[in-house]
């Protein structure tokens, strides 16, 4: 499970002898992580870059969010100054020029509103932004570019669908030194949800999230302005596969949130799982998914107290390729990762209550597809279409059901792949190293906030910008 | 408990205090008790209160004496005053004299006191120089059981490294973040925009006021001379300087950032002294023939977040205590606010007078106004005349109090900033 490279990386005198000796090896960057509960302040003290060429329409909530969130505005045109005025005299953070600023400095993040670029010519603004700037990101920076969603107009449709492939390939070029580069796209009118999305992309609890589209929209019922700090307090949360590797992260961090936590596992995982459940003050249910009384069995368990937050994270792998597979394999995989999950939601309906949460756990193998992995990439991408369809179906209840697809994550299970394979896994991806089960479960932990209610139907990928899948 | 029938408005009848003298100085063998003591003793006598008249004594210190914490119960006791005089000592940080003095109203108008005398002191002389905790752990197994041989080598192992032990400088810094409060504080002013020459204009200004304060004895009355155990006396506050000018304080160096903008001429210094304020129920004072000077019309105490601005929490209580008093802020004649720096004091000014501030933080959608600089801190602050923590809080009350009664204005509102993000404010009125 070391990642050699990884640690030699954070040794400078080895990092400076590979270098002289010009070995094709890119040492990835040690990623700078966020431990502990969300807090009020995430963006406490960091440099962000702003900018909003042709009058983006964007700025005034960026403004509000960065402010508010601690970060210090380093505006890249003079213009925009006026919409920080307020925010930044509110909370002692006023925005300055980035022409103002001391040479060494480093930036944190920077935030490009190009909800404005409307044609193809209107896209060297991208470029004339950016490009400076490069050279000056902090390791573990984050870039977040801002674009609009559903426009009909077709050179402005093009130019905002033109952020994204622009996204992806900054960030294959800034991952080499830990950086994330993530595009959201806000439909009109999803304004006011877009405030813990940018919090959750220009910090550190997306460490692993690179090269991602990310839509905000106004589909799920509106909220009420939703607390940052324990914003989970009085809420129960329910986490499948819960004894060890992400769904004991995702339990971990749903209850550093003040929730109640229901960790669910399979009997014979009973140790670890009633151990993790009395270190959470939450729960603890041993339930097999695949026997066809435990959907009533949860039910039971819940009782009146009824759940906010669902996670399916349990599944299983049972990697043959098509021409070995076995049936009962198949139905196995199929039915853990899939026919549970559906089974598990429609017991549970009834119990879930409004602007409640449901994340299931997709794969980045559903998404792209893999040798050997046809029941499981099918039973992966079934999972995207599922929550595409509850979405709807939920949203006047203000409930969001989303997916989160992994990639490689340095977990139990992808400690069984062989050496060799295991290398070129973590290799390929923007970032150069694999994900952790925590990077997951920030990702899971955000969608379950109430300010994560303009993310529903979608799929989110955690795969440090995997060089496979759509 | 039932309240006592005995209930109505608490009153400021006169307060008291030792000179303010830089820490390690004059007073530096005399201690938070001590500087208590002196504070009270000097209150009676210019009250002509009998030592039985009181009831109970409400104290407030930072820096507590760890074999006597509960400083109020031993300035009773070596005041010789009624052993039935309780005592109780509070601690809110630099808030603690007032929050001392609050509670002495609050315990009156609820009936379960006539007089008390609530004020409090410190001493950063006295601080005590702490072993770290580490060996403290490592040492109770052979300080508290029948150790053997072998838990002494066990103690030894556990104490390496032993550039660990030694003793630890008491450091004002924030628990939770590390932050010295100097650092807050030139973190407010970069945030805020305050630049060095406005500070240092600003604490001129306060070194100007409270020595003019001090020429025309208006200060004389509120201070007590003391007795140093070597039997030397201090009649007079050391530390505000009438000659200082912004030539003077331009050439001094930031101390808590190379590039910062806060020296020790725009902060307040570490200080040794002792304030307190006799309280009593209305009609008893008038009864015992005293002059009522001014009443609280509202208070309010409210935290912040210490990592965002630790020094802002009078920027949210002022206003919250102007609300309960049902005024604004023109209808105050006075204000006075603790400066623990000026950087802090000019960044609350800025963030009261600023809409977007009071929209988003107060929830209001008018600004609280800008302080007119001739009803701030008319007699000078903490810059000039010192911070001994827990005194702060009453002086600013004696001297308000004493303000109001004899100028005849109606209202003065007092803020103070305090450590852990903490911030307090009040309104005074005078009593006719």
């Amino acid at each position: 499970m070391n990642d050699l490279l990884l640690e030699l990386g954070k040794n400078k005198n080895a990092r400076r002898l590979l270098g002289s000796l010009g070995l094709p090896l890119p040492l990835p960057e040690s990623l700078r992580r966020e431990r502990g509960p969300l807090v009020a302040r995430p963006l406490a003290d960091r440099a962000v870059a702003v900018a909003a060429p042709r009058g983006g329409t964007l700025l005034a909530t960026i403004a509000e969010t960065l402010t508010g969130a601690g970060a210090d505005a380093w505006l890249l045109d003079a213009a925009d100054a006026a919409v920080f005025q307020g925010p930044g005299e509110t909370f002692g953070r006023p925005a300055r020029l980035l022409t103002a600023s001391p040479e060494r400095m480093r930036l944190d993040a920077v935030v490009i509103d190009a909800s404005a670029l409307a044609d193809a010519a209107s896209l060297r603004a991208l470029f004339d932004a950016l490009s400076p700037l490069v050279p000056r990101l902090a390791r573990s920076a984050h870039v977040v570019v801002l674009g609009r969603e559903g426009l009909t107009e077709r050179r402005a449709a093009a130019a905002q669908a033109a952020l994204e492939g622009f996204v992806r390939s900054v960030a294959k070029e800034i991952g080499r030194v830990g950086a994330t580069a993530n595009l959201v796209r806000v439909v009109a009118g999803a304004e006011l949800r877009l405030p813990a999305v940018l919090r959750f992309v220009l910090s550190a609890r997306s460490a692993f999230v690179t090269g991602q589209p990310i839509v905000v929209d106004a589909v799920a019922r509106p909220l009420p302005e939703p607390p940052w700090v324990r914003s989970l307090e009085g809420r129960v949360a329910l986490v499948t596969g819960a004894a060890r590797g992400i769904g004991e992260a995702t339990a971990r961090r749903l209850a550093q949130e003040g929730a109640h936590v229901v960790c669910l596992d399979r009997p014979a995982d009973d140790g670890p799982l009633s151990q993790l459940a009395r270190s959470l003050g939450g729960s603890a249910l041993a339930v097999d998914l695949q026997d066809a009384d435990a959907p009533a069995k949860v039910v039971a368990h819940l009782g009146a107290r009824g759940v906010d937050v669902i996670v399916h994270n349990a599944g299983i792998t049972r990697d043959k390729t098509l021409a070995r597979m076995k049936p009962e394999l198949w139905d196995a995989v199929l039915d853990v990762n899939l026919g549970a999950v559906e089974r598990l939601h429609e017991a549970l309906l009834p119990q879930l209550r409004d602007q409640g949460r449901v994340v299931c756990l997709s794969s980045i193998a559903g998404l792209a597809g893999n040798m050997g992995q046809t029941a499981y990439a099918a039973s992966k991408s079934g999972v995207v279409g599922w929550v595409r369809a509850e979405a709807q179906a939920l949203a006047s209840r203000g409930v969001t059901v989303n997916a989160i697809a992994p990639g490689f994550i340095e977990t139990r299970l992808t400690a069984a792949i062989p050496m060799a394979i295991r290398e070129v896994a973590r290799r390929l991806s923007a970032l150069g190293q694999g994900g952790l089960p925590g990077d997951v479960a920030e990702a899971i932990t955000f969608l379950a906030t109430p300010g994560a209610q303009g993310l529903t139907g979608r799929t989110l990928r955690v795969c440090g910008g995997a060089f496979v899948g759509a | 408990m039932a309240a006592s029938k005995n209930k109505g408005r608490a009153v400021i009848v006169a307060g008291a205090r030792t000179p303010f003298v830089k820490a390690f100085g004059e007073f530096t063998k005399v201690d938070t008790i001590a500087l208590g003591v002196a504070a009270a003793r000097g209150l009676l006598k210019k009250t002509g209160l009998g030592h039985r008249d009181v009831q109970s004594i409400v104290w407030g210190g930072v820096i507590l004496p760890s074999g006597a914490p509960n400083v109020a119960r031993e300035i009773a006791l070596d005041l010789q005053l009624d052993p039935a005089c309780e005592g109780m000592t509070v601690v809110r940080a630099c808030a603690s004299g007032l929050q001392a003095i609050t509670l002495a109203a609050a315990a009156i108008e609820r009936g379960e006191a006539d007089v008390v005398i609530a004020g409090g002191s410190d001493s950063t002389s006295n601080a005590e120089i702490k072993l770290p905790q580490k060996v403290v752990h490592a040492l109770a197994p052979v300080a508290l059981g029948k150790p053997t041989a072998a838990d002494y080598l066990g103690v030894l192992a556990q104490l390496r490294p032993f550039s660990e032990l030694l003793p630890q400088r008491p450091r004002i810094a924030e628990r939770t973040t590390g932050e010295m409060m100097g650092e807050a504080a030139e973190k407010m002013a970069r945030r805020n925009e305050i630049s060095r020459e406005d500070q240092d204009a600003f604490a001129v200004r306060s070194h100007t006021r409270a020595a003019a304060a001090i020429e025309s004895g208006l200060l004389a009355e509120e201070i007590v001379p003391v007795e140093t155990p070597d039997g030397r006396w201090v009649h007079a506050d050391g530390l505000v300087r009438a000659d200082t000018t912004v030539e003077k304080l331009a050439k001094l160096r930031p101390v808590f950032a190379k590039d910062g903008t806060l020296t020790a001429g725009n902060s307040s210094a570490l200080t040794d002294g002792g304030a307190a304020v006799l309280l009593m129920r209305e009609e008893k004072a008038r009864a015992l023939g005293l002059v009522p000077l001014a009443a609280f019309a509202s208070w309010s105490y409210v935290g912040v977040d210490p990592a965002d601005q630790l020094l802002m929490g009078p920027a949210l209580a002022m206003p919250t205590a102007l609300e309960r008093a049902g005024l604004s802020l023109a209808d105050v004649d006075l204000v006075d606010m603790h400066e623990a720096f000026a950087a802090q004091v000019l960044s609350i000014l800025k963030m009261l007078a600023s809409k977007p501030f009071a929209e988003r933080r107060l929830g209001r959608g008018t600004a609280v106004g800008e302080v007119d600089p001739a009803k701030l801190n008319v007699h000078g602050g903490s810059l000039a005349l010192g911070h001994p923590f827990g005194a702060t809080g009453a002086r600013m009350v004696t001297t308000m109090a004493n303000e109001l009664h004899r100028t005849g204005k109606q209202h003065a509102l007092l803020g103070i900033c305090a450590a852990g993000g903490l911030g307090a404010a009040a309104v005074l009125e005078r009593c006719d």
